[in-house]
């Protein structure tokens, strides 16, 4: 039974970080519909410039700060300049242009900062006794964390789209952007915000993730599997639900924690199989996902 | 005292193809014109670019200042709002969130207040179904829903496209009079392109008819109730 906490604790902590990323590529397809294949590069990038200021004698907690900032900037710069000109023309280009964001932004991570990986400080205590005793199982404290920033997340960002002005607008978008600027929304600086909101939310996903999952260091290859495993949570739960990108994250998660315990003689990459399998099931028999409304176009 | 609107020698279209040559078209502050012809003549595409979804040739001035650059939100500040053809709920808000929608522009928050509960009063299908989602209604309701949103920013001309579209008559006549009563009460010109010939002459004061892009005649619109014009327009003969 003990097992099984374990294997769920390690799942809930995996998938909360998945419905994270999944959270950022949903803000985006929201309004943009579009999937920002660069999503976790963005976020990397951010996460070395925030270990390059602890470098430099800043407290950690500190740095995310910037870090969070710069992501905003970044991808609301990103969609209003390389983006946006670019769907206007062709919109099966925009994906060409994330992928271009994709590479060029590890290239130049791995650039300015070079491609060994670089030792990130933790967010959290850990240790042998830095945990929660749960049932048998040990709760530990960067776990406790990891989820409570995804409930954190998830908070704010439902009481933003259901609470304020601006939500409002975002919703209005992402619903049907020709008639929301009928309304009198810049529907432009929708797009731009949303994409830096998802650039936040990518950058927090990251910062958190790099020190609690193997290989606990930071490393251009970093966000690869995260961004695979992201993309399927969001399509698992429907690309323009929120809801969607939490279930879709917490159950992959789980899923692959649960997969991998009990099918250890699978071998070491049946996550990412599973998880390539997922995609090809759920865009087969359900290509709007669990919670999704949008129809989805083939590319 | 300028025109509310004016256009001169709008030309739009879509790609190559230009559906709109040279329309000249004025509208003065709290009139009713109306828009006449088949099919095909050009009249969404006016509309369109009215409104700002279009980019187009030629002069467009509201209050006597150029408009330029093509951006709905812009035309919703200048006092002109568009309901669309198909109405374009937004189907996903509930019908107070279209409605809120409507009113992002706008500053006082008791005076959005006070326009819910208007339109509420106006439409009260609408207020029974405030808290629905906006998808589920029916096609009258939607276009109710269309009307009092674009009328939340408060413009002062509205440009209705095609409202009686895929309606039952007993609703699209109670549509017409509504809007009738908002011109009357509130001096909010209107601009209404039809394919319903009777209807909306019944209101209108100014009509123009257009045919294969181009206007092919203009005037009050009793001139218009004598005339072969528009049996020519529509029928052919």
């Amino acid at each position: 039974m003990d097992i099984f906490l374990t294997r769920l604790i390690s799942g809930m902590t995996a998938g909360s970080v998945y419905a994270m990323i999944a959270l950022a590529l949903v803000v985006v397809f929201r309004s943009s519909a579009t999937i920002n294949f660069a999503q976790g590069e963005f976020a990397l990038f951010t996460t070395y410039v925030s270990w390059w200021l602890t470098q430099h004698g800043w407290n950690i907690w500190l740095t995310l700060v910037p870090a969070l900032g710069l992501g905003f900037v970044m991808c609301a710069v990103a969609e209003r300049f390389l983006i946006r000109p670019v769907r206007k023309r062709d919109e099966t280009a925009v994906l060409i242009v994330a992928l271009a964001l994709f590479t060029g932004l590890n290239g130049l991570a791995g650039w300015i900062w070079g491609s060994d990986d670089k030792v990130y400080p933790r967010l959290v205590p850990i240790g042998d006794d830095s945990f929660l005793a749960l049932g048998g199982a040990r709760l530990y404290y960067d776990s406790i964390f990891v989820v409570l920033s995804l409930v954190l997340v998830v908070g704010a960002l439902s009481l933003l789209l259901n609470k304020t002005g601006l939500g409002l607008q975002m919703r209005a978008v992402a619903t049907n952007p020709e008639s929301a600027g009928l309304c009198g929304i810049k529907v432009g600086r929708i797009f731009m915000i949303s994409w830096g909101l998802a650039g936040v939310i990518g950058s927090l996903a990251a910062a958190i993730l790099v020190p609690v999952l193997p290989p606990g260091q930071l490393g251009l290859p970093g966000m690869f599997h995260m961004l695979i495993f992201g993309t399927v949570a969001a399509l698992l739960g429907g690309l323009d639900s929120v809801k969607g990108a939490v279930v879709g994250g917490l159950s992959l998660g789980v899923g692959l924690a649960m997969i991998n315990g009990y099918g250890s003689f699978f071998g070491g990459s049946i996550s990412l199989t599973v998880a390539l399998v997922v995609i090809v099931v759920v865009l087969g028999l359900k290509p709007n996902g669990l919670f999704g409304s949008r129809r989805l176009e083939r590319v | 005292m300028s025109a509310l609107l004016e256009a001169r020698g709008l030309s739009a279209g879509y790609g190559q193809s230009h559906v709109l040559h040279g329309v000249d078209l004025t509208i003065e502050p709290g009139q009713v014109v109306v828009v006449l012809g088949a099919n095909g003549a050009g009249k969404t595409t006016l509309m369109r670019a009215l409104a700002g979804l279009l980019p187009y040739d030629g002069e467009l001035r509201v209050d006597g200042e150029t408009v330029g650059g093509v951006r709905p939100d812009q035309m919703v500040a200048r006092g002109v709002s568009l309901v669309p053809q198909g109405r374009g709920t937004l189907t996903a808000l509930t019908v107070t969130d279209n409605l809120r929608t409507g009113a992002v522009g706008r500053r006082d928050a008791s005076g959005v207040q006070e326009d819910l509960d208007r339109w509420f009063t106006t439409f009260p299908r609408l207020a029974e179904r405030r808290h629905q989602v906006a998808g589920t209604l029916s096609g009258g309701e939607q276009q109710m829903l269309a009307i009092a949103r674009a009328l939340m920013s408060r413009p002062r001309l509205l440009l209705c496209d095609e409202i009686s579209l895929g309606l039952a008559p007993v609703i699209v006549q109670g549509l017409f009079e509504t809007i009738r009563g908002i011109n009357e009460e509130m001096g909010t010109a209107l601009l209404l392109v039809e394919q319903n010939a009777a209807l909306a002459m019944g209101i209108a004061s100014y009509v123009y008819l257009l045919e294969v892009g181009r206007v092919v005649q203009s005037g009050a619109a009793e001139s218009f109730a004598q005339s072969d014009s528009i049996r020519r327009v529509y029928l052919g003969y």
